[in-house]
């Protein structure tokens, strides 16, 4: 809602600078979003008189003025005819900017100087075209800005309006707050209805068949109307709000609708089939052809405005051409009606028409304002399109809707707000709002209130009205009674912390990727035809159709975050996601938002450094990666195998990860043409955990051991194997024996190439003994190192060596 | 034996005043002190000495050992000291190469900033609860008065899975499930992915909120302005400067937006805070009785207080970004910084 300094200060007696007046709105919660002065800009712009005027000496259209701007004469070339000597003009001096970055500069034109310019309306922006230059009334102090010295300056506010909020739809409506907070009262505009034409009854009949959704019809007759231009402080004021004049009565039906809040519309009467008006749904499938030229389809639901044989407006959102006033119209049938807030929404959405009046029917008119603002519309008209009012007004209202009453229990404004307030207090809040208050009872008031605040239906309503005009500022700071222990967070809330920041110490960098993703991207990533992936959930109404269905694989995202960087040739990329997926369930059933954790690396393994060798990512730098994150969530019995792949994995380097049976995720490299896809250069790993699994897998530490009290003692064993021999199965086969003093068995070497026959790959493994009891012989340990020797000997293809 | 000894005792004194090395301190030792060295041939003396004299000749001999072993040990301390030195003197690192560093990852900025509110609340008792992103009109609208064909939908522009089914707008469908499954008392916040089809420099379709709620007996606004104080105050430092001021949210009563005096410009007025000295930075109010109603929880019994709050903004605030849509670019350039 746009309202201005000036037009509010006919309503309301106030004193306060236009900073103080935003303030006061914005703290009675009419929050001021934006103030602009009108005619700030024209400061360089001031009054002055010509006190010479003679021809320019190489121009014959143009003329060469002395100029007196009160403290100089100065030469002005001006090239308008519609000015003598001794006229008043606006002059825009040196330095001033008009509208569109117009510099005014000291020129010469053709051959004389000129030192600044006489301007028109247009040049002002106070009008849509102009005849030559403004002609200021005589008297006007000379030097003094335009917009000053003819009371033109005003600031306009902005104020962002909560929905709740219909009645400060209006000039008068905001009025009415202010007047409120300052304890004033509400001065409404006055006018007199000159009724002097034929009753209305012998030229309209109005009916409402629908009156559900319209509840009250009143109309009034204006016949003899000249259509033609606004009088120009009425183009000004609808010009700041951001209006433009259509002609005087448009204009005027405009005018009242930001003044009361109360749409209005004009038809001309002469287009009424038999001067009847009736209130009615459309037809379903009717076409009618609204204002703007727009042929619209309507159904049963929405309700129109007809005469004898057609609808004529969509009510409450547009007239239609059909009836609309043009420059030929004479006879005015003034409509101000009611209709129900959710119809018009349901027929302004349906439609994607947002009205002034849409807008306002659909929070909720005021049932009572009607008669005012179609007397006050009619009076305008009478005096500015020199119509006749005929004599009465129609009122169609079957059912009168009175003014609600809300019984307000005093002790609930303090078990609400937290501040005691007397009834006295309260009630005077309620009178200042216009409210009537009866008190019953000691304790209990009886609000009835004004039908311009549909808001308020529930006593919860009127303890918010105390709160807001007592202050929020003024209810006490406290504390609730504080519970003194805080509950600690769920487990699966701990874990996701706890992997977050394993992700980071590890070197990965969080990303956060849209869950909405392209549904082509599943090609991309090379998903089979029958992946359950493929099935997603879709959204109806997608911003664009790249992010038109949730995610049910964290891949996309990620590698479009890799290839996003290494475009920017960020090309070493550690990063990790861990966020939702949405797997479709059972139709009618929410879906399943899983939580997974994947990420994608690639590139070198370290930062850059002078002292560093620069190795690449490999998949095993995923691998220990998983393994450590596995180690840290106390989970075992972990396996990798490279089996079922998903499609997008390098065939040969990727495996899946088990815990026992379970499938947990996988990882590897990507296969080179998702790479390709992509259009990342460097080969790039990839992993995925489903984190669900992980949560319910994994085990919090409950004991711990003392470190060994006895030595360690090792063994080596070298050995060729074939290279199809999987290390695991070797170190598994060591691992495996029944034997309590191994401690453990690792891998310390492989080698393949120089000396090594083809085919084959040499290993070597050390393994630990160890007694929890004394330290181990030689001998003791000679023997127990034989037994796995034959052991592996005995089970897999090896040569020690 | 006596002038033999104290001859010995001086000639090795002089010398051993000219040693500057190990070897030489070494050679000298086996000169004086070695098994053929002098004081050994001149204790070979001791034989020819009377009864009388060889036990005091004896203790001399041995006085002149023990005064020597001193020295010799006394001069070795030295040259090791000053060799030690003389190889710290030598041994220098140019100290402003870089150092080797270890890759280190950051947490995502709407990461930092929910997990720093959310310990703020665990603080004041409140426990994290979470609910689906893709949820229920019910949930999402209905059960929070905002029934269909209601202005308060054009609040938030919606992306529709279904006719009842939507991406969340808001975190607050949280306070309906959690009122659903547990009685009062209720002291719960709510962080969450929220949608909402909007996109430019200040909006983003995909974004994130926290949710908090507070139903008891007893709860005021005037506590709820205390919960926040305390939050705003810890979050952007103590003092700043908070006020409430009325709104309109279709699930709470009374309602206010609440504003911090602008972070950037305390107040005085400044572009970020478009020259009114205050940033909004929630919502917040009273919870409705109709709210209450849906989840059939007392209105005449309870009362509690709701607020939400976006994490982007706040991100934003705290960082000084400004423009949203950085913080879903996902450019590493950027994410490494926080």
């Amino acid at each position: 809602m746009i309202v201005t300094y000036n037009w509010l200060k006919e309503f309301v007696d106030f004193d306060l600078s236009s900073d103080a007046l935003s303030d006061l709105l914005t703290m009675i919660g009419l929050e001021v979003e934006g103030v602009r002065p009108i005619g700030a800009d024209f400061d360089e712009v001031v009054v002055a008189v010509v006190r010479e005027k003679l021809q320019h000496p190489n121009a014959d259209k143009l003329s060469l003025c002395q100029v007196d701007s009160g403290k100089e004469i100065l030469t002005i070339v001006c090239g308008a005819q519609n000015f003598n000597e001794g006229d008043t003009v606006a002059l825009a001096q040196i330095g001033a900017v008009l509208p569109g970055d117009f510099r005014i500069k000291r020129s010469k034109i053709r051959g004389s100087e000129s030192f600044g310019m006489l301007c028109s309306e247009k040049e002002l922006g106070l009008a849509e075209e102009s005849d030559g230059i403004m002609l200021l009334p005589a008297g006007l102090p000379l030097g003094k800005p335009v917009f000053e010295a003819l009371g033109l300056k005003d600031v306009i506010f902005e104020i962002g309006l909560t929905p709740n909020r219909a009645d400060c739809l209006s000039v008068i409506g905001i009025a009415r707050e202010i007047a409120a907070v300052l304890g004033k009262k509400v001065k409404y505009p006055s006018y007199e209805v000159r009724e002097q034409g034929p009753p209305i009854q012998e030229m309209a009949t109005i009916r409402i068949e629908d009156a559900d959704l319209c509840p009250r019809y009143m109309a009034r007759y204006i016949s003899g109307c000249t259509i033609g231009p606004s009088p120009a402080w009425m183009v000004t004021r609808l010009n700041a709000v951001g209006i433009r004049s259509i002609n005087n009565v448009v204009d005027i039906t405009n005018y009242v609708l930001l003044e009361y809040g109360h749409p209005l519309h004009a038809f001309d009467h002469q287009l009424l089939a038999g001067g009847t008006v009736i209130v009615r749904r459309a037809e379903e499938g009717e076409r009618f052809v609204t204002l703007d030229g727009q042929e619209r389809v309507l159904t049963c639901n929405d309700l129109t405005i007809r005469d004898a044989d057609k609808a004529i407006a969509l009510a409450g959102v547009m007239g239609g051409e059909n009836s609309e006033i043009s420059d030929s119209t004479t006879n005015i049938l003034l409509e101000s009606a009611y209709f129900a807030p959710s119809a018009i929404r349901r027929t302004a959405r349906r439609l994607g028409m947002h009205t002034e009046a849409s807008h306002r029917f659909e929070r909720g008119a005021d049932v009572s304002v009607l008669c005012r603002a179609l007397d006050r519309a009619a009076s305008l008209m009478a005096e500015f399109a020199g119509g006749t009012i005929a004599s009465g007004s129609i009122d169609v209202y079957p059912e009168v809707l009175l003014p609600r009453t809300i019984p307000f229990r005093l002790d609930r404004v303090e078990r609400i707000l937290g501040i005691e307030l007397s009834a006295e207090a309260v009630t005077k809040i309620f009178h200042d709002l216009e409210f009537a208050v009866e008190c019953p009872e000691p304790g209990i008031l009886q609000v009835t209130v004004p039908t311009f605040r549909v808001d308020l239906e529930r006593e919860i309503d009127l303890i918010e009205e105390v709160a807001r005009l007592n202050g929020y500022e003024n209810i006490p700071v406290t504390m609730p009674n504080v519970r003194t222990f805080s509950d600690r967070p769920t487990r699966h809330q701990a874990l996701e912390r706890q992997l977050r920041n394993l992700f980071v110490a590890h070197g990965l960098s969080e990303v956060i990727t849209y869950s909405f993703i392209n549904p082509t991207v599943f090609d991309g990533i090379l998903l089979a035809e029958n992946d359950a992936r493929r099935k997603t959930i879709g959204i109806l109404n997608p911003l664009t159709e790249e992010q038109s269905v949730m995610r049910t694989t964290l891949l996309p995202g990620l590698l479009e975050t890799t290839a996003r960087n290494t475009s920017f040739r960020q090309l070493n990329v550690q990063v990790f996601e861990m966020r939702r997926i949405y797997l479709p369930k059972e139709e009618g059933e929410l879906p399943h938002e899983p939580v997974y954790a994947a990420g994608i690396l690639t590139g070198l393994r370290d930062p850059e450094c002078w002292n560093r060798s620069r190795d690449s990512i490999d998949f095993y730098d995923v691998k220990g990666l998983l393994e450590n994150i596995f180690e840290t969530l106390c989970i075992s019995k972990i396996s990798f195998e490279a089996r079922e792949l998903d499609l997008y994995y390098h065939p040969g380097k990727a495996c899946n990860v088990y815990v026992g049976k379970e499938l947990v995720g996988s990882f590897g490299e990507i296969h080179p043409t998702v790479q390709e896809n992509f259009t990342v250069e460097k080969p790039l790993y990839y992993f995925e955990l489903n984190f669900e699994k992980l949560v319910s897998l994994s085990n919090e530490i409950i004991s711990v051991s003392p470190p060994p009290r006895f030595p360690e003692t090792f063994r080596d064993i070298a050995m060729l194997v074939q290279d199809a021999t999987e290390t695991g199965a070797v170190l598994d086969c060591i691992r495996g024996n029944k034997i309590k003093e191994i401690e453990n068995a690792e891998l310390f070497d492989l080698y393949k190439g120089k000396g090594i026959p083809d085919g084959h790959k040499s290993i070597a493994v050390r393994v630990r003994y160890r007694s929890s009891e004394r330290t181990l012989t030689d001998e003791e340990v000679n023997r127990l190192h034989e037994r796995v020797v034959q052991n592996l000997l005995s089970k897999i293809n090896v040569t020690i060596r | 034996m006596k002038e033999k000894l104290e001859a010995l005792l001086q000639g090795a004194l002089v010398e051993l005043s000219t040693v500057s090395t190990e070897e030489t301190l070494h050679e000298l030792r086996v000169k004086y002190l070695g098994k053929k060295g002098l004081l050994t041939s001149v204790m070979k003396g001791l034989g020819s000495l009377s009864p009388e004299e060889r036990p005091v000749a004896g203790q001399m001999a041995n006085v002149v050992k023990v005064q020597l072993e001193e020295r010799l040990e006394g001069i070795l301390q030295d040259i090791r000291e000053r060799d030690k030195e003389q190889k710290l003197r030598n041994e220098r690192l140019d100290v402003t190469l870089p150092g080797r560093r270890r890759p280190v990852g950051t947490k995502h900025p709407v990461s930092l900033v929910i997990e720093e509110i959310s310990e703020i609340f665990a603080g004041l008792g409140f426990k994290v609860a979470e609910g689906p992103e893709i949820e229920m009109d019910y949930y999402n609208f209905e059960a929070l008065n905002i029934p269909k064909d209601h202005p308060a939908r054009d609040m938030q522009d919606t992306f529709f899975v279904s006719e009842s089914v939507v991406l969340r707008t808001h975190t607050s469908p949280v306070q309906i499930r959690t009122m659903l499954k547990q009685p009062p008392p209720v002291r719960i916040i709510a962080p969450g992915t929220v949608y909402r089809c909007d996109s430019d420099a200040t909006h983003s379709p995909m974004f994130h909120q926290i949710e908090g709620l507070l139903v008891d007996k007893g709860i005021t606004f005037g506590d709820l302005k205390g919960i926040l104080t305390i939050f705003l105050n810890q979050y952007f430092g103590s003092g700043t400067g908070v006020r409430l001021r009325p709104s309109f949210f279709p699930f709470t009563e009374p309602s206010a937006e609440v504003d911090i005096a602008c972070v950037m410009c305390k107040g005085k007025g400044c572009r970020i805070c478009k020259n009114t000295g205050w940033l909004e930075i929630l919502g917040a109010g009273m919870v409705d009785p109709e709210v209450y109603r849906h989840v059939s929880y007392d209105s005449e019994t309870f009362t509690g207080f709701a607020f939400g709050m976006g994490i982007e903004r706040i991100a934003m605030l705290r960082y000084g970004i400004s423009d949203m849509r950085l913080l879903f670019e996902n450019d590493l350039r950027f994410l490494s910084q926080f």
